[in-house]
């Protein structure tokens, strides 16, 4: 049983600074701090987790991304990954998805993966278009904001015979996926297949120090996104970026601590809303 | 570029309803089209759909190609897929291909964009014409800024963020023909189980008159005590959270406010350490009165709230608790400590 697992290297929003420029145009201050892709965290240790209950089983990581997105390599190594892949791109140019997602196709031709794991989207682009793309450009089926996945054996009718092995015995993949209303629609799939999970679908581990030592020793594979023929033109691009209109109000309370406190209990009290 | 001109909208319904995503579709084709209906085609897919093809030719004004595809009893992607890729492949000047940025649409849309060697804008909420050529707007870094996108391809597939473009209800439009025709298909690879029911019990926040929210500010579940401390002081309230809260086990899934938890309007909505993702924002927009409190003064929240304050909740809460009891405590609101039972 061979698993992909698709992660991304993504700037940490929460420490994002912009600064708007005339006629409001955002501006990305210095983009120091990246991390893993939180969603993908997620389907890093869903490929463990199903590593650690079962023998016979690899997990590859890659990436799609400049140099330093090795990182996140190393990092799901630290997390139990076997492999990583990086798929190496120039600069800092807008990344479409569907380029993304036809390099990862394009490496994952031949290999025999049983099972391609996406987190539900990234943190910085938001759109969760490479999984299903992967999926659409390997012909494999493919389902998202999975909250839950077990793998299943039998089955499938050319199988006849009991395999010792228990991983390869494996031939589709229960899932449930979110939808709308806090309902969970349940499928079974045929491996392989291309499934991107849900947050809260495990708890992502942290990285272990023996994991890490290992991972730093071990050689990363590193190709050019889209070999030779890289051909994909983006199809879309990012032209600019804004900084979001207020929808409200947005009164800024100024002052202390404790004059903050003050001001927002006499709004509230002004408002009716507290005694 | 050959300049096409034809908008395949496909709707969404689910149990037999028509979600209310497929009139937000009809508003953005509208507004994509000028306001014309001639150009834009809606597409329903499934088993038994006569009377939702009428509903919303009715109500929408637009031209409906009902897609029979027999024992296709809820959603698959598998076969939303092939028969929407057939379909619109008859559509020569194909343009655009407006989904619903829901369960459904995120699922199929990019795949069908793959397929057509189509570009694929995903949670569009934002819409604008300069010198001919279309701007789609969409959140990106968890809504601190919007993305102004462009497509480069003749035909674009978009999924659009729901409650952002409203039919308008005044409008009076004769209702549009449906044409019917049976897709055949065959699933061969994802077999559907049936639907898990979730929700239902919502711990009462749908009904309180205040909404207490804590978000990944919070930090650890040990605060979370502020929180309720906090819910305490308003009569009629309820502690939520965003999903990376639920999803931490800091709070049950039925207290989760946002896209994939409950859609809340209560008078005030008190938002603790949340950054404002869309996700969430989706969730609470109908609140009458909203408060934001967290440490990033760019945190996409405060876009949409109409206090401001920029503090550390875990230290800003307590001493907002502690300035009450002075200044407010006439009616003596009792101190909780440790016996909090509003968790659920």
């Amino acid at each position: 049983m061979k698993i992909l697992v698709c992660a991304k290297f993504v700037p940490d929003t929460d420490h994002l600074i912009i600064k708007e420029s005339e006629g409001g145009k955002a501006v990305i201050g210095d983009l120091s701090e990246y991390r893993m892709n939180r969603f993908d965290e997620f389907a890093v240790e869903e490929a463990v987790r199903i590593k650690e209950q079962s023998g016979g089983v690899i997990v590859d990581v890659l990436t799609v991304g400049p140099e330093p997105s090795k990182d996140v390599l190393r990092r799901a190594m630290g997390m139990g990954a076997d492999n990583g892949i990086h798929l190496a791109v120039r600069g800092e140019q807008y990344l479409s998805p569907m380029v993304v997602a036809a390099g990862i196709a394009d490496y994952a031709r031949e290999k025999d993966y049983n099972l391609i794991l996406t987190g539900a989207m990234s943190e910085d682009m938001m759109n969760g278009q490479v999984g299903p793309m992967v999926a659409s450009f390997s012909g494999l089926p493919c389902a998202t904001q999975v909250i839950l996945l077990r793998l299943s054996s039998g089955r499938r009718n050319d199988q006849s015979e009991e395999n010792p092995d228990a991983s390869s015995d494996w031939v589709a993949v229960y899932v449930e996926r979110e939808i709308e209303g806090g309902n969970r629609e349940m499928l079974e799939i045929d491996l392989p297949a291309v499934i991107a999970v849900q947050t809260g679908i495990n708890e992502p581990r942290y990285p272990s120090l023996s994991n890490l030592l290992r991972a730093n020793k071990q050689e990363i594979e590193t190709i050019a996104l889209g070999g030779d023929n890289s051909v994909l033109k983006a199809p879309e691009d990012l032209v600019s970026t804004i900084v979001p209109p207020k929808m409200r109000a947005g009164r800024h309370v100024e002052g202390s601590a404790a004059e903050k406190a003050e001001q927002l209990l006499l709004i509230l009290h002004d408002k009716a809303l507290i005694k | 570029m050959v300049n096409k001109t034809h908008t395949a909208v496909i709707a969404a319904h689910a149990d037999g309803r028509v979600l209310s995503e497929t009139w937000d579709l009809v508003a953005f084709a509208l507004q994509l089209n000028g306001g014309r209906p001639e150009n834009i085609e809606i597409l329903v897919l499934g088993d038994n759909i006569d009377r939702l093809a009428e509903e919303i030719a009715g109500k929408s004004g637009i031209d409906v190609r009902a897609i029979f595809c027999t024992g296709l009893t809820g959603y698959s992607s598998e076969v939303y897929l092939s028969v929407l890729a057939r379909e619109l492949e008859k559509q020569a000047d194909l343009a655009y291909v407006c989904a619903p940025h829901n369960s459904q649409g995120m699922d199929y849309a990019p795949a069908l964009a793959a397929r057509f060697g189509a570009a694929c804008i995903s949670g569009v909420n934002g819409i604008f014409l300069e010198e001919g050529t279309f701007f789609f707007q969409k959140d990106i870094y968890g809504g601190k800024i919007k993305a102004n996108m462009v497509s480069h391809t003749a035909t674009t597939v978009l999924t659009i963020q729901s409650g952002v473009f409203k039919l308008d209800p005044e409008r009076q439009a004769s209702p549009g023909g449906v044409v019917r025709t049976d897709a055949r298909f065959a699933i061969d690879r994802t077999r559907f189980l049936g639907v898990r029911k979730g929700g239902g019990d919502c711990a009462g926040i749908a009904e309180a008159r205040v909404v207490v929210a804590a978000g990944r500010g919070i930090g650890e579940l040990e605060n979370m005590e502020i929180i309720h401390r906090l819910a305490e002081l308003f009569p009629k309230s309820a502690v939520a959270g965003t999903r990376i809260v639920c999803d931490q086990g800091w709070l049950p899934y039925n207290r989760q406010v946002g896209v994939t938890g409950m859609t809340v309007a209560p008078d005030l909505y008190v938002a603790c350490g949340i950054s404002g993702a869309s996700q969430h924002v989706m969730g609470m927009r109908g609140a009458g009165f909203v408060v934001a409190i967290n440490t990033d003064r760019q945190a996409a929240m405060f876009n949409e709230a109409d206090i401001c304050i920029v503090e550390d909740i875990t230290t800003f809460i307590p001493l907002l608790l502690e300035i009450y009891q002075q200044q407010y405590n006439d009616n003596a609101v009792p101190q909780a400590p440790g016996n909090d039972t509003s968790g659920g």
